[in-house]
């Protein structure tokens, strides 16, 4: 039953893990921080809706490459903080290099064009 | 760690399911929150910044699902869910739940029960530090194969060998102790100081021997055990520096040691043995029935050790040709000297319990496979729902392991009680019997047992479960599973068949040994007899006068009881291993090189023990009261030492048939001269007097080919006596009244080993006792389960047959047909089973071999009647059945389908 829509979020799965990991190295945060960063940081360019942001950190946190704590927000609320675990850092920079091959490979495809 | 981490994040998901729910929530609401502070910030009204941020939120309840699906929770979600399902299964049939889990109990208990002794007696390390560097150490010679330690051998032992951390002996005694309170004997260890040391194990209270304390003439101390300090001493704190008195001596009381401290077995103190090695324990001749205990050095290995003690031996040879010819040194593990005996029996008790255990699961098995057909509907349905194979499959396991687990419950109650009821049958046939208990490692072993049980005989009906998932029509699901599984129950019925019959033969190989051990003429009656034993304190009955004065008033005291037929006294009774072994020469004939006499084993007895326990009269006479000290009358007996005395002392023997054969083969031995080593021409030749008819002197099972003398008691007047009452009464009836006879010649003087000669015998048997009854036990077990489970597929054979059933007699079969035909299959069933069974028994019982007496492994009879009791058995178990069978109504049958 589930397998086309399991292949079609693979992919946007994949970026998006890959985008959490990397805020996340920069430190400690909380899922509506996250959001915001990956926003300003692209520009605007990359917006992460809630529905997936938040199955997204779920998913990580149960694969071990973030850890997360409950923590007092910058206006005094109790928020859940992630954290990069150390699992966490070597899945980042093994997807960074994959990312980058991907990339690299589809560049060099459009400019023979 | 991380695997570790994510398994606790997953309980905690599966187990606070709630307390998820409520983080979850809590989190999405502050991003909610703090979405709209951030579009109130941009300048929305309230209402408009909570609406955009709901909006882009997209459905607080999605997001929810989602990121708990994430949680990757599904395994472990569908386990419990295939618990809870599981256990209402079970619930909702009591009948077969309790059934099944009874037969999972029996044969887990029975497992468990076995293991834990096997764990205790086997597996355990002795209760010592790194007890696998303990060894045990003996002596041995050309002919004999097991000598205990000389005294002066071991000093020298211990000052030349470099392989041991130390070296310790002990022997057993026994003392009296007297004085607040009953007079009491107590089994007593003589130990070196070094025991302890090589045991590493202190005292509790005070302290254990130094070695200033190690020999002679110092003042005596004793050690208590802690068991005897406080039944005695009422665990007084303040024992220490208190003398006790031990045989009418002082002993200053210096230590009590640890509770649990058993060693040697069974003693309740322990005294210096270097106190008593002033007399002839100097003599390197003389093995005064030391062994050794020593710990090896760390990484000396057992050959070094052997190599070193060998060389040791060699050179104590060289120095001492007279006394150490051939004198060797033998070293085995501690551990392995304890239990060695035990080893064959319980290894091949736990083969046993673990073929009934097999049984067990068969039968479970069938049970499981006749409901699975009529829940085959229900997995028909899940599968056409979506379940996979492997899905339902796994709830089939889940259900038997759980069904296995509520099997081990009671099996483990079960076990407990066994072990309890084991131990109190063996505590005196079975080493470290004390040790016994349910430890951790038993509970593990139960889990694993009724897990590994639980996926045993789930697995045939998953496996079928599995197939049905893959029967595409629901109705088409019917018969041709129904066939599959008969063949699957037949199979089952084979192996139980196989596994019961090899349980029987070997069961079947203890009894018929048993019998014939039964059977075996012990050379005396042991009838309406009652022993006990005295000793009689060196200080109080110092010369031989006053000892042979008080055994000669003692006869006449017990005679005179009512009752009382005749009375004997002797320095040990048969099976009690008390015998005296001395050397001899045949006088007038050429004399071996020293060492190499012939032993003899004696027994110093009264002129009417011979008739008191009905050994027969061959040639000669019987000794008289005439054979005492006159013939001594002359004779200065104080210049020889303690053997030549003894040799001295002496001038009458009787001798049993086997000696008289062995040496005067073709003539009469009455009449004829020995003389006992050490050889004194001044003293007088032993006459034989008498030959009498051969006793079995240490078991029954056991032929010795030592020749067997008597001396007269009143020759040899030893301190320690058993006497032996022949009564009309009950032998226990006689008991209270022989106490009041000692109390009155002697009121300090105690009485033990309080025993009927039928008790002695009975003892001397308990191992082989012990192992029949368990075996027997189990093979019957096997056999009621083998039968119920063919009872069961017959029964259930016929109810899926009915219909044919009703053709064939519709087209005119006969009931004799039909009941023949259901007999048919049965019996073909069980005689695969038989066939494929002897084959094995016939390969598995030659282990048995050291446990059979005078039967073979492959005894015919055994081989030929269990096969005949298993196919009675099965006749009777489908006989039921199949007169069901025949009552089938061909009408009704054929409508019902």
């Amino acid at each position: 039953m589930g397998h086309m829509k399991q292949t079609q979020t693979d992919l946007l799965q994949g970026t998006l893990d890959l985008l959490v990991l990397k805020t996340l190295q920069s430190g400690p945060t909380h899922g509506w921080d996250i959001a915001q960063r990956i926003q300003q940081v692209s520009q605007d360019v990359l917006r992460v809706g809630q529905g997936s942001l938040y199955p997204a950190l779920h998913r990580l946190e149960a694969q071990g490459w973030i850890a997360s704590e409950w923590g007092a927000s910058e206006n005094n609320r109790k928020a859940k903080y992630y954290k990069l675990t150390a699992a966490g850092r070597k899945q980042l920079s093994a997807e960074t290099e994959t990312w980058r091959r991907f990339t690299g490979a589809v560049e060099l495809i459009l400019k023979t064009s | 760690m991380a695997i570790l981490k994510k398994l606790r994040l997953r309980l905690r998901a599966l187990f606070f399911k709630s307390e998820m729910e409520d983080e979850l929530q809590a989190e999405l609401r502050f991003h909610l929150e703090r979405e709209i502070e951030e579009n109130i910030t941009r300048g929305m009204t309230p209402e408009e910044a909570r609406f955009a941020a709901l909006r882009s939120f997209g459905g607080i309840e999605r997001v929810m699902e989602e990121s708990r699906d994430e949680r990757g929770i599904r395994l472990l979600e569908e386990l419990w869910q295939d618990l809870r399902y599981g256990a209402r299964m079970l619930r909702k049939q009591p009948g077969f739940t309790s059934i099944a889990a009874l037969t999972l109990a029996l044969g887990i208990g029975a497992n468990t029960a076995i293991f834990s002794i096997v764990n205790a007696v086997l597996l355990r390390p002795l209760p010592y530090p790194e007890s696998d560097r303990l060894m045990f150490l003996s002596e041995r010679s050309r002919q004999t194969e097991s000598l205990s330690v000389s005294w002066s051998n071991y000093l020298d032992w211990r000052v030349r060998q470099s392989s041991f951390e130390r070296i310790g002996v002990y022997r057993y005694d026994s003392y009296n102790l007297t004085g607040g309170g009953e007079p009491e004997r107590l089994q007593v260890g003589q130990v070196s100081a070094d025991l302890f040391a090589a045991l590493r194990v202190d005292a509790a209270l005070g302290r254990v021997f130094t070695d200033d304390e190690d020999r002679p003439g110092v003042a005596p101390v004793v050690v208590l055990s802690q068991g005897l300090w406080r039944r005695r001493f009422g665990g007084d704190p303040h024992i220490l520096d208190r003398t006790i008195t031990l045989n009418d001596r002082s002993f200053t009381v210096i230590g009590v040691m640890p509770a649990g401290f058993q060693f040697p077995n069974r003693v309740e103190l322990w005294v210096p043995a270097g106190q008593l090695s002033g007399g002839d324990w100097r003599n390197r001749d003389n093995h005064p029935g030391l062994s050794g205990v020593a710990r090896l050095k760390n990484g000396v290995t057992i050959e070094q050790a052997r190599a070193d003690m060998d060389a040791i031996a060699l050179g104590l040879e060289k120095e001492y040709p007279r006394t150490n010819r051939d004198i060797r040194v033998t070293i085995t593990p501690l551990l392995e000297t304890m239990v060695s005996d035990a080893r064959r029996a319980l290894w091949t008790l736990f083969a046993a319990t673990g073929l009934v255990l097999l049984i067990a699961c068969a039968n479970v098995a069938n049970l499981l496979l006749a409901r699975a057909s009529v829940r085959q509907r229900e997995m028909a349905v899940r599968a056409a729902m979506g379940a996979s194979r492997v899905r339902l499959a796994r709830q089939l396991l889940t259900e038997s392991v759980t069904l296995a687990l509520l099997g081990g419950g009671p099996g483990l109650l079960l076990a407990r009680w066994g072990v309890n009821a084991m131990v109190a049958i063996g505590a005196r046939s079975l080493p470290r019997a004390s040790e016994i208990r349910l430890d951790g490692r038993t509970l593990a072993f139960t889990a694993a047992a009724s897990i590994l049980t639980g996926v045993l005989f789930g697995l045939a009906p998953a496996w079928r479960a599995g197939r049905v998932a893959l029967q595409q029509s629901l109705k088409e699901a019917g018969h041709s599973l129904a066939a599959g599984g008969q063949r699957t129950r037949g199979a089952l019925i084979i192996v139980k068949t196989a596994l019961a019959l090899m349980l029987l033969i070997g069961a079947g190989l203890l009894l018929r040994s048993f019998y014939r051990l039964n059977m075996v003429n012990p050379g005396f009656a042991y009838d309406h007899l009652l022993s006990f034993s005295l000793s009689l304190p060196a200080g109080k009955y110092a010369s031989p006068e006053q000892r042979s004065d008080f055994y000669s008033d003692l006869i006449r005291k017990l005679s005179a009881l009512p009752g009382a037929q005749s009375v004997g006294l002797a320095s040990g009774l048969p099976f009690g291993a008390s015998s005296w072994r001395t050397r001899f020469v045949v006088d007038g004939r050429p004399a071996p090189p020293p060492g190499e006499e012939p032993l003899l084993e004696a027994l110093l007895v009264s002129p009417d023990y011979f008739r008191t326990m009905g050994i027969p009269l061959r040639a000669g006479r019987y000794l008289t009261e005439q054979d005492d000290r006159r013939h001594l009358a002359g004779h200065d007996l104080s210049g020889l030492d303690e053997g030549a005395r003894m040799a001295a002392g002496v001038n009458a023997i009787i001798i049993d048939e086997e000696f008289a054969r062995r040496y005067w083969p073709n003539e009469n031995a009455v009449g004829k001269l020995i003389r006992l080593t050490p050889v004194d021409p001044g003293s007088p030749a032993l006459t034989v007097v008498g030959v009498v008819g051969r006793v079995k002197m240490e078991r029954l099972s056991a032929e010795s080919n030592r020749a067997q003398a008597y001396f007269s008691y009143l020759q040899l007047p030893f301190s320690n006596i058993t006497a032996v009452i022949k009564s009309q009464l009950e032998p226990a009836q006689m008991i209270a009244a022989a106490r009041r006879q000692i109390q009155v010649i002697d009121p300090h003087q105690p009485i033990y080993n309080i025993r009927t000669l039928e008790q002695v015998r009975a003892a001397s048997i308990a191992p082989e006792r012990l192992n029949l009854t368990l075996l027997g036990l189990f093979a019957t077990l096997a056999l009621i389960l083998a039968a119920i489970g063919l009872y069961g597929v017959t029964a259930y054979s016929v109810s899926q047959r009915a219909h044919e059933i009703g053709v064939r007699m519709s087209l005119g079969a006969q009931r004799r047909d039909v009941f023949k035909l259901i007999v048919q299959q049965a019996l073909r069933l069980t005689l695969i089973g038989v066939a494929i069974g002897l084959a094995g028994a016939f390969a598995l019982t030659r282990v048995m071999r050291t446990l059979l007496f005078e039967v073979s492994a492959a005894d015919p009879v055994t081989f030929a009647v269990i096969p005949l009791l298993i196919a009675v058995v099965a006749l009777f178990a489908c006989w039921i059945p199949a007169r069901r069978a025949t009552k089938v109504d061909p009408i009704i049958a054929l409508k019902s389908e």
